[in-house]
């Protein structure tokens, strides 16, 4: 039996961050969202409600899409965090941001990185979703402005991008 | 609307992780994917003293195999489940209900243990656990012990389990003959906490019914089992007429809640609605799987 | 096409939005993304009781919590109250205080407040506030608040009634008393929450005796005359500056209590304060909407032609007045809204505005008029079914024809244009309805609940100072203003009044001012909106930015254009009525010569030796715009939905849309309003309610329980676009933003109404109310 790990109040953590490697010293209940935001300066992950509905704070840890918000900063410790800014590829938009362009897929912006990450990893595992799928897909994220007509056009519009140029996503 | 301050701990082990808890007893507060306790953290209507996490705990990790059974570590993800084949060949049901959970980022992190342990009566897992008659294993300072759905759910966000004891895994009984499942849940939005939910089983041999199981959400402060819906399906062809008839009578033998979204009165309708569209589904996939006229035995 | 796009070549094109490169990568700056040097988080502490005399706030322990820098209470807040102007009869007011003095008057209200190092310590110390209340009797409906021996919510309220108003025009009773055809019903509307995804944020910095704001606003100049007078200080003392908005929907047109709070604080410690209101609070306290019980009758002779029309109007207000547009706005807007597209010879109408101890409501897209267009459209079916008539026949037979424009309705508001007949006619197009009609009979053929419902509504957009003055609301001007230049390389920079929430702002207003300057769409930028350097204006509420704000714009162009065709024509020694601009080139017309270009022009233009004598330098100009009193648009929606009998779910098997909001400018935008619309309107149909339990505590806090609808809810949707442009605005466009929600609710109801053959009178339409309607119609059918 190993030594009893004692609780603490505070700790360091190290983990990555759009590729970034990063070490922070946090209280441990700050929540990842907020240690993205206002720690690492990564304002692009969003708060909409901070109990785990909205999905505006969706980012992906090790690859995988998450509520930051239900999340503690200590808990990426050892991981890999993407967020919103990690996207695009220097001043070359992701394809799926080009078509969230391209077919007016956002209008407030608050809720679409949280889209973003939600179907980046949706898309690498369904490069041909159907509509069901896409609409299931994002039922995890609420948006207030688009009536997600268009979100859904871009999704479709994003599949065929990346179809047509072999995108690795 | 932010946590209030907690220690935090994150034991490698479950050893450590039961120690923690015997040593700060009911000012500490287990973390599994957090999909349920971190928005009642971030609301301060829940502050521990102490927060113990387990995601470190990698050895709960698992589904495997043992003696005829289907074992799931507490701690792996939902998503996981959801996913793997294995469950889908031996557990159906499960992977079914899954589907159900919130929404995939929710499923992402969420685990099978913490669903099970956080024993709201609204949601998918407990049901499918009573209905398939899960096992619960338990671990606290004494050992281990096996726990029945019936005796891990006590109420309402409230389980069996000891101050100092954890849930570690849970298991299901490959069946000994395939049989047809199904869960349907009605919300008011889709990835909702279900008003009503049925999970049900069917296993049918020559067209009758061999093994009935018949389980509720929403519907009560645990999980329901319909026993008697059950019994009285035993050895009978689950006609359409039978269904209706039997599912008429569940709704005034529950005892539901009102709340903003539904009525209690509205809950036991529709518990009734869904218990036998659940069933009938359930044996249409057992007929397609070959317990209909004289299968083999 | 209609080709009315003028003479604006970028009108009419759907131009991809300026602001999405920055907003998709992560890079937009929002209220809660604002950090300055040294800033303090505020948190508040709210009142857990719906009514109550506030007896003593004890902050001690507080303030001596860690990183805390102070905790205030009401009474050592030296600030004035929030109270709204409103001139005309009927109305009584009620001062807001920004913390609570002696009483709390709706569960959420602002009691005392922390300034600390962050938000997780201003929450600690918050925790740490106790306050001692003594509950009084609280009153949570209107129809309580009503009864005679209802305690009074304010002292300065007589019988709990903010406002009350009667309209008559023709004689009603005798219409009523001699029609051989009366519907009437009851009808009852949920109360809602706007629920931006950002919920609201205020950010305050003093330099001296200045202050700096930012505030998640949708009106920073009516946010800075309602600050200075509570504040006590000039307008001029103040600038307010909007960042990027997450989604306003109305309730970010409001003056609150916690704006206040923040700029009050940052004085009194001489730190910047920053409050973002998080989702708890923004389901508490952010204003809401609605609430409202509409008794009306239609009266119609036997071919369904309307005769009269009898409504009385009560709304639950909640606890305070709000400012800018005051307790009277929602219930004065659905009674003026209510006779829609149809000619109504005789209308009259009672309409009240009842305080309760709840939060207080206000703007919601829509406002007033959903309401009014859902009774008006339950109202159209029932006539429909009383006369034997389809139910777009019936309002074919009684819509305002085209030659009846400029059309004054018995509400005295103008309607200035329309074609409310090809309007509908487009909306049964896009939708199929004669298919619809036959796939309703197959399908009740095999024993399905399948539904159509049809909803013809105008809406009020753009409106102006008269229209403002009319209503009594003082505290709105109504016009908005622009300032426009162009600097030596002939790039324009556009600067408005009315701040954008996603609406695209920064794109139309460029293709207006690009259009009107003759400059490439690329040469031209549009601001975030600071009252610094724009003065005056309204904002950005009531579908009102491109008919107010784009009037504005046009204006300022226009006079850009002018001076710049002054200087080109010295530069041409030319006669300046000759000179002319086209592809970004001045010419003389008929001349073979390359002309000047637009660098070159603007270049001269800031260099007075090239200037005649007499030609002041530059080029810019600024422009108050007043909007006529209202551009009318209009629209027909068209539902098909199927409820599932034994449950009484819902679901939306496709919808129709036709609007018209005059001559587009960008038809993406458009077409984004109308969606985001019509989500707003399905959730309000059957999803989204504000809940309070007896003693008047909010049953729905998160948004697990305040149901928002997801992409899963949204059905398949067409539309047709018609463009009537108004004879009274620049370029004859009319708002959009509100649109699609004030006809989806009606059409949603209508449809279920026909799928069940029983009214659903009574939003948001559940499966449980389905069931209970159901059943009321199988008692009626056995005789019971």
């Amino acid at each position: 039996m190993s030594t009893r790990p004692i609780p603490i109040a505070e700790r360091t953590v190290q983990f990555t961050v759009n590729g970034r490697q990063v070490e922070l010293t946090v209280p441990v209940r700050r929540t990842l969202a907020d240690a993205l935001r206002d720690d690492l300066g990564l304002t692009g992950t969003h708060l909409g409600c901070e109990h785990g509905v909205c999905g505006a704070c969706t980012i992906l840890l090790d690859g995988q899409a998450v509520r930051s918000c239900l999340l503690l900063a200590v808990q990426a410790d050892g991981r890999a965090v993407r967020t919103v800014e990690g996207l695009s590829d220097g001043d070359r938009l992701h394809p799926l941001q080009e078509a969230f362009w391209e077919a007016h897929g956002l209008q407030c912006g608050f809720c679409t990185p949280g889209f973003l990450m939600t179907l980046v990893p949706f898309l690498e595992e369904h490069p041909h979703p159907t509509e069901d799928e896409i609409r299931e897909a994002i039922a995890g994220n609420l948006c207030r402005c688009t009536g997600y007509v268009n979100i859904i056009k871009a999704v479709r519009l994003a599949a065929a991008k990346l179809a047509g140029a072999g995108h690795a996503g | 609307m932010k946590p209030a301050p907690f220690l935090y701990v994150a034991p490698r082990t479950v050893e450590e992780a039961v120690a923690l808890l015997q040593e700060h007893g009911t000012d500490a507060k287990l973390l599994a994917g957090g999909q349920s306790l971190m928005p009642l953290i971030n609301m301060r209507l829940a502050r521990p003293e102490v927060l113990v996490d387990l995601n470190e705990v990698r050895t709960l990790d698992y589904i495997t195999e043992v003696d005829g059974e289907v074992r799931i570590g507490a701690m792996t993800r939902q998503r996981a489940v959801e996913r793997s084949p294995f469950v889908a060949t031996h557990v159906p049901l499960l992977s079914e209900a899954l589907r159900w959970v919130g929404h995939p980022q929710i499923r992402n992190r969420g685990t099978i243990g913490g669903s099970l342990a956080h024993a709201d009566p609204s949601a998918e897992l407990p049901a499918v656990a009573a209905a398939l008659d899960a096992v619960f294993v338990a671990r606290g300072p004494d050992g281990v012990r096996l726990l029945a759905p019936g005796e891990f759910f006590v109420s309402f966000l409230t389980t069996a389990l000891e101050p100092a004891e954890m849930l570690v895994e849970v298991r299901f009984a490959v069946p000994s003959a395939p049989a047809g499942c199904a869960f349907l849940e009605l919300s008011r939005r889709h990835g909702d906490f279900a008003l009503v939910g049925a999970a049900a089983v069917v296993r049918l041999d020559s067209g009758r019914c061999r093994d009935v199981r018949l389980a509720l959400t929403g519907v009560g402060p645990t999980p329901v089992r319909v026993r008697e819906v059950e019994e009285a399906l035993l050895d009978q062809p689950p006609t359409e007429a039978r269904l209706a008839d039997l599912s008429r009578g569940i709704g005034p033998r529950l005892d539901p809640v009102s709340d903003i979204h539904a009525s209690a009165e509205y809950r036991r309708h529709v518990a009734g609605v869904l218990a036998r569209r659940a069933l009938a589904a359930a044996a249409a996939r057992a007929q397609a799987v070959g317990g209909g006229e004289d299968s083999p035995s | 096409m209609t080709g009315l796009a003028g003479t604006n070549p970028f009108m009419g094109r759907p131009l991809r939005r300026r602001e999405d490169p920055r907003l998709l990568r992560g890079e937009g700056r929002y209220l809660s993304d604002i950090a300055l040097p040294d800033m303090l988080d505020l948190a508040i502490i709210r009142s857990p009781h719906a009514h109550a005399r506030l007896i003593r706030v004890e902050t001690a322990a507080a303030r001596a919590a860690p990183g805390v820098a102070t905790v205030v209470s009401g009474m050592d807040l030296a600030v004035g109250s929030i109270e709204p102007v409103f001139s005309g009869d009927g109305y009584h007011g009620a001062a807001q205080p920004p913390l609570a003095r002696d009483r709390v008057r709706f569960v959420g209200e602002p009691v005392a407040v922390v300034a600390a190092g962050n938000r997780y310590l201003a929450e600690d110390a918050a925790d740490l506030v106790e306050v001692a209340y003594e509950p009084l009797p609280a009153v949570i409906s209107a129809e309580a608040a009503r009864k005679p021996d209802a305690p009074l919510i304010h002292d300065s309220v007589p019988s709990n009634c903010f406002f009350r108003y009667d309209h008559a025009y023709g004689d009603v009773a005798s219409a009523f008393a001699a029609a051989p055809v009366v519907v009437r019903g009851t009808f009852r509307h949920q109360r809602l929450a706007g629920a931006p995804m950002e919920g609201r944020g205020i950010v305050a910095a003093w330099d001296h005796d200045r202050l700096t704001v930012w505030a998640s606003t949708q009106t920073p100049h009516m946010l800075r005359t309602g600050l200075a007078r509570s504040l006590g200080i000039p307008e001029d003392a103040i600038r307010v500056v909007v960042p990027d908005v997450g989604g306003g929907f109305g309730p970010k047109m409001h003056l609150y209590p916690e704006d206040l709070v923040a700029c009050a604080l940052a004085r009194t410690i001489g730190r910047p304060v920053r409050w973002i209101e998080d989702r708890r609070e923004n389901l508490l306290a952010m204003t809401q909407a609605r609430e409202q019980v509409v008794n009306a009758a239609l009266a119609a002779d036997r071919d369904g032609r309307i005769l009269a029309l009898q409504a009385d109007v009560t709304c639950d207000s909640g606890a305070y007045s709000v400012y800018p547009i005051t307790a009277a706005l929602e219930p004065m807007g659905s009674a003026q809204i209510l006779p829609g597209p149809y000619r109504v010879p005789a209308y009259a109408y009672t309409t009240q505005a009842i305080a309760t101890n709840k939060c207080p409501v206000g703007a919601y897209r829509g406002v007033g008029m959903t309401v009014g267009v859902f009774v008006m459209e339950r109202l159209m079916d029932r006539l429909a079914a009383a006369v034997g008539s389809d139910p777009a026949e019936i309002r074919r037979r009684n819509l305002i024809p085209d030659d009846a424009f400029p059309y004054t309705a018995p509400t005295g508001l103008v309607y200035d244009s329309g074609r409310y007949g090809d309007t509908l006619e487009a909306a049964l197009a896009a939708f199929g309805y004669a298919e619809a009609r036959r796939e309703q009979a197959r399908a009740r053929e095999q024993g399905r609940l399948v539904g159509v419902g049809v909803a013809a509504f105008v809406e009020y957009t753009g409106m102006g100072p008269a229209t403002f003055a009319r209503r009594g609301m003082r505290d709105v001007p109504g016009s908005d203003s622009a300032y426009i230049t162009v600097d030596e390389a002939g790039r324009a920079r556009v600067l408005l009044s009315c701040p954008s929430q996603g609406q695209g702002h920064e794109t139309v207003f460029a293709q207006l001012a690009a259009g009107e300057l003759g400059l490439e769409f690329e040469a031209v930028t549009v601001s975030a909106v600071d009252t610094d350097t724009v003065g005056a204006g309204s904002g950005t509420f009531g579908s009102r930015a491109v008919v107010s704000g784009g009037g504005a714009v046009v204006r300022a162009a226009r006079a850009v254009r002018a001076k710049a065709i002054d200087v080109a024509a010295h530069l041409l020694e030319a006669p300046r009525d000759d000179v002319v601009i086209a592809d970004g080139w001045f010419h003389v017309r008929g001349s073979l010569g390359r002309g000047l270009s637009w660098p070159e022009v603007a270049r001269a233009a800031h260099t007075p030796g090239l200037l005649p004598h007499d030609m002041e330098p530059g080029l810019q100009a600024a422009f108050t715009y007043n909007p006529p009193p209202a551009a009318f648009g209009s629209g027909v929606h068209v539902s098909l939905v199927e409820v599932d009998r034994e449950t009484g779910l819902i679901k939306v098997l496709r919808y129709a849309i036709a609007e018209d909001c005059g001559p587009m400018i960008n038809p993406l935008l458009v077409e984004g309003q109308t969606h985001g619309g019509l989500a707003q309107g399905l959730g309000e149909a059957f999803l989204e309610e504000v809940c309070y339990d007896e003693s008047g505590q909010v049953l729905t806090q998160t948004l697990m329980d305040y149901l928002i609808p997801t992409a899963v809810d949204m059905p398949p949707v067409t539309l047709a676009h018609l463009e009537t442009p108004s004879p009274t605005t620049v370029h004859g466009v009319k708002g959009v933003g509100e649109s699609a929600t004030i006809g989806a609710p009606a059409c949603l109801a209508n449809a279920v109404s026909d799928a069940l053959g029983q009214d659903a009178d009574t939003l948001p339409v559940t499966p449980q109310r389905i069931l209970a309607w159901s059943r009321q119609r199988a008692f009626r059918e056995a005789g019971v």
